[in-house]
């Protein structure tokens, strides 16, 4: 069979419509533990921008990606101040896997999104565990604080994220 | 699994880092991205972006003294993926600037006009073929802002759910014929010829309906192609 090949990428560009940004970062009410995950996203020169535009995609509490109750999809936007957060349930463990949320990464000078997966503990996982170096999977853990995470994302310069390509 | 997500031949995407566009040196990583197996996880993908995200009209052009200024066009779009097969029922966001060159949105700054009857954002649902349909104007050219400024070509913004995680799909869709095109930091970002003009929507011959718009078709290929029966 002939294969397609995917359009190509392009940046968000700095005018992605505000009300599209808003109003979708709360997974909330579901059945599971409440959790808060919040950051920043952070340039070159240690600014943290404004308006990027962040994805998240998650399991249910029990691991499910299918779970016809919960849609485990949600996006914020980051404000003035550079922070974006999000008001989730913590999932589950999906098969093979440990509890993780992915993200993705949108923005004006972004020319293609940036993937990458935020875990609540250093545990076995065959993502976390492809990342090289090893001192790298650290980044992808985030800092618990009570029921709140905080995961900041350093798109480039001294610590930055690990993304991922596929 | 019956998604599978394939490597992509670099040269029909942007690279990342653009010489031209100073921000990208800002923004993207400076280590390769991290190789990892693909699971449950990113092959699977909401279904229902919808229930958190409002449908938002379908019409941007707008009638009588409410029509928006420019050229009126039909903007067919058809959301396939890899194998040719049409991703019904894919949400689609759709935004882009006024005739005139302005966005509605508080860090355009650019000093053009602003349209009281353009609103310039849809958000709709391919149907069973894939088929989104939006009415709407030509958007115009417009100068960047910052360092190394250039004008960019008239475009369409696109933002599109495929069937899992992995096919999530921005991009931006250019016109035939515009002579800025040749010089977009953006759509040059894109090495491979063949990829570039597939970024480039088709004019059809004649206009259509009591209003006689334009229309251009343009297909988005979101990744993904179907396993073969046996494949894990």
């Amino acid at each position: 069979m002939n294969r397609l090949i995917p359009t190509a990428e392009m940046t968000l560009g700095p005018f992605f419509p505000r009300e599209f940004g808003q109003g979708a970062n709360d997974l909330t009410p579901a059945r599971g533990e409440v959790i808060e995950i919040s950051g920043s996203v952070i340039q070159l020169d240690g600014k943290r921008l404004d308006n990027v535009i962040l994805e998240i995609w998650q399991a249910d509490a029990q691991g499910r990606f299918d779970n016809p109750e919960f849609v485990g999809w949600g996006r914020a936007a980051t404000d003035a101040n550079g922070k974006y957060s999000f008001k989730t349930i913590r999932p589950g463990a999906p098969a093979g896997r440990a509890p993780h949320i992915n993200l993705l990464i949108l923005y004006s000078g972004l020319m293609r999104q940036l993937q990458t997966v935020m875990f609540f503990e250093n545990g076995a996982d065959p993502v976390l565990d492809a990342v090289q170096p090893v001192a790298l999977r650290e980044r992808l853990i985030a800092k618990k604080r009570g029921n709140a995470y905080v995961f900041d994302i350093r798109l480039r310069g001294e610590g930055e994220t690990p993304f991922f390509g596929d | 699994m019956d998604t599978i997500i394939e490597p992509r031949e670099p040269r029909t995407q942007p690279a990342g880092v653009e010489p031209g566009y100073p921000q990208t040196e800002w923004r993207w990583p400076s280590q390769p991205l991290q190789r990892r197996p693909h699971t449950r996880s990113e092959l699977s993908g909401p279904q229902q972006v919808l229930r958190r995200l409002k449908p938002v009209r379908g019409d941007l052009a707008g009638y009588g003294e409410k029509r928006a200024i420019g050229q009126l066009i039909h903007l067919r779009t058809r959301i396939v993926d890899e194998d040719g097969a049409p991703v019904s029922g894919a949400a689609v966001e759709i935004w882009h600037c006024n005739a005139a060159g302005k966005y509605i949105h508080p860090n355009d700054t650019h000093d053009a006009p602003v349209d009281p009857n353009f609103y310039g954002a849809a958000r709709m649902i391919a149907g069973e073929t894939g088929l989104i349909e939006l009415r709407t104007i030509k958007p115009g050219a417009y100068p960047t802002a910052g360092e190394d400024r250039w004008w960019r070509p008239p475009h369409v913004h696109f933002s599109v759910w495929g069937k899992v995680w992995l096919s999530r799909l921005v991009t931006q869709m250019f016109f035939p014929g515009e002579p800025l095109n040749e010089h977009d930091a953006v759509l040059n970002a894109v090495r491979d010829p063949g990829a570039r003009s597939r970024c480039i929507a088709r004019l059809l011959p004649g206009s259509e309906g009591p209003d006689n718009a334009l229309v251009y078709e343009y297909q988005l290929v979101v990744r993904g192609r179907r396993a073969a029966p046996g494949m894990p």
